[in-house]
């Protein structure tokens, strides 16, 4: 490799460097969540933060049958779907559902949550189980399941969840109440069982520095007496454009 | 007066383009149904790679010599990928271990089309210059499909990098590991 080669792919390098210094860290294809995640306790490593947002839903009650609907928040980090007839109606014409972020960050025993908790309500009861999704950060170890309390400090009783999407957690609920993800605290967090990022990042680095460092050295000390006088053969500049 | 044959070196290229951007935008809107992340990202990533059937493995950057280097290559440019996070350890997200595989399949599927057959088929075109540019601007608009606006500009450099690689060394392994590295590790 000649030397202007060498001088353009350090230069991109650096380019690289401070352009992905700009933006927060990971950039991998196209698997991450479609936005960051809206905090109400943003952990420190979130940076700038936007506070999650509330949603309303009135649905229309038809003969005495309410219609099916969803209700989500305008940020899309909780959506709840109810099937038609979900709710007890008898004598009303509508039923308003509201989605609240908690504002405060409850942290209940024997389960870890990693989500805001989100509290759902509505003017009737209902009936039928809704699909609720819930969306999760990539930030804090990933969530196993959606639990639910009817107070926000606890208890919080597991939903039986399944990821539908990545950052996404479906279950199934038959209550409305307090809403979060989390894992049990009793075992080790889902996030344990990761390939890479957080703090293995410094130690994945620093290891191929090594490795090329010391692979490299005995690699050239190879090819120098391998090649000998037959130096240059290998630099022809054929694609210079 | 251009020939027949004049045009084809244009239409090769406005072939695999049209090709990798069509499979990078299907596959993101696929990532998006319920459960189609991982089949989406393993068969992108395959569909990518065909891009570089008929291709000789040399003009693909390929060919097996000097492996040794081109393996230290690979993780020298891994380690320039993941610097400017290293450093920021903190804020590093996490990949979960369940994309392990589908990151491998998407990231040698991306060498293979824009720094293979894409590269390849500009460099006949234009030369370096065309194969180097043009390569990180389709990379670039592939990833509008799936990134924020505010990532692209790095996801251009980190194109630029491999890029500018492939025609120093005329090598895709080395940016095929280092590819599969960030992926794996961001």
């Amino acid at each position: 490799m000649n030397r202007k080669r060498v001088t353009l792919l350090a230069a991109a390098a650096a380019v690289y460097t401070v352009a992905a210094w700009m933006v927060a860290p990971g950039f991998y294809d196209g698997f991450g969540p479609a936005a960051p995640y809206n905090w109400v306790c943003p952990p420190a490593q979130a940076g700038s933060n936007i506070k999650p947002s509330s949603g309303h839903l009135s649905i229309n009650v038809i003969g005495g049958v309410s219609d099916a609907n969803s209700a989500f928040t305008n940020d899309g980090q909780i959506v709840i779907g109810f099937l038609p007839g979900a709710f007890s109606a008898t004598g009303k014409s509508s039923i308003s559902v509201d989605i609240t972020p908690l504002t405060t960050c409850p942290n209940p025993p024997g389960v870890k949550l990693v989500t805001n908790v989100y509290q759902i309500t509505a003017n009737a009861t209902l009936k039928q189980p809704a699909n609720l999704e819930m969306v999760f950060s990539n930030l804090l170890p990933a969530p196993n399941n959606i639990y639910i309390a009817d107070n926000p400090t606890g208890p919080y009783r597991q939903l039986q969840s399944q990821p539908t999407r990545p950052f996404v957690l479906q279950a199934q609920t038959s209550s409305l109440g307090y809403f979060a993800a989390g894992y049990s605290a009793a075992s080790p967090p889902p996030g344990a069982v990761t390939v890479g990022g957080g703090q293995l990042l410094p130690v994945v680095a620093a290891a191929l520095i090594v490795v090329v460092v010391l692979g490299g050295l005995p690699l050239a000390i190879m090819r120098r007496r391998r090649s000998g006088g037959a130096e240059g053969e290998e630099e022809e500049d054929d694609d210079e454009g | 007066m251009v020939s027949a044959v004049g045009w084809r070196p244009y239409a090769r290229v406005g072939e695999i383009g049209a090709y990798v951007l069509l499979v990078e935008w299907v596959r993101s809107l696929a990532g998006g149904a319920p459960h189609a992340a991982v089949p989406s990202l393993v068969i992108g990533g395959a569909a990518l790679g065909l891009a570089a059937v008929g291709w000789r493995a040399q003009s693909l950057g390929l060919d097996g010599s000097h492996l040794g280097w081109r393996i230290i290559g690979g993780f020298a440019l891994g380690a320039v990928l993941l610097l400017p996070t290293a450093v920021r350890a903190d804020a590093a997200p996490i990949l979960p271990a369940g994309l392990a595989l589908p990151a491998v399949a998407i990231s040698i599927g991306e060498e293979l089309a824009f720094r293979g057959a894409l590269y390849a088929a500009l460099d006949e075109l234009g030369g370096a210059p065309l194969a180097i540019i043009g390569s990180t601007v389709l990379w670039t608009l592939a990833h509008a499909f799936s990134h924020p606006p505010a990532f692209l500009g790095a996801v251009a450099a980190a194109g630029l990098v491999l890029a500018l690689w492939r025609w120093a060394c005329r090598d895709l392994v080395a940016p095929v590991i280092g590819h599969v590295i960030a992926d794996l590790a961001l």
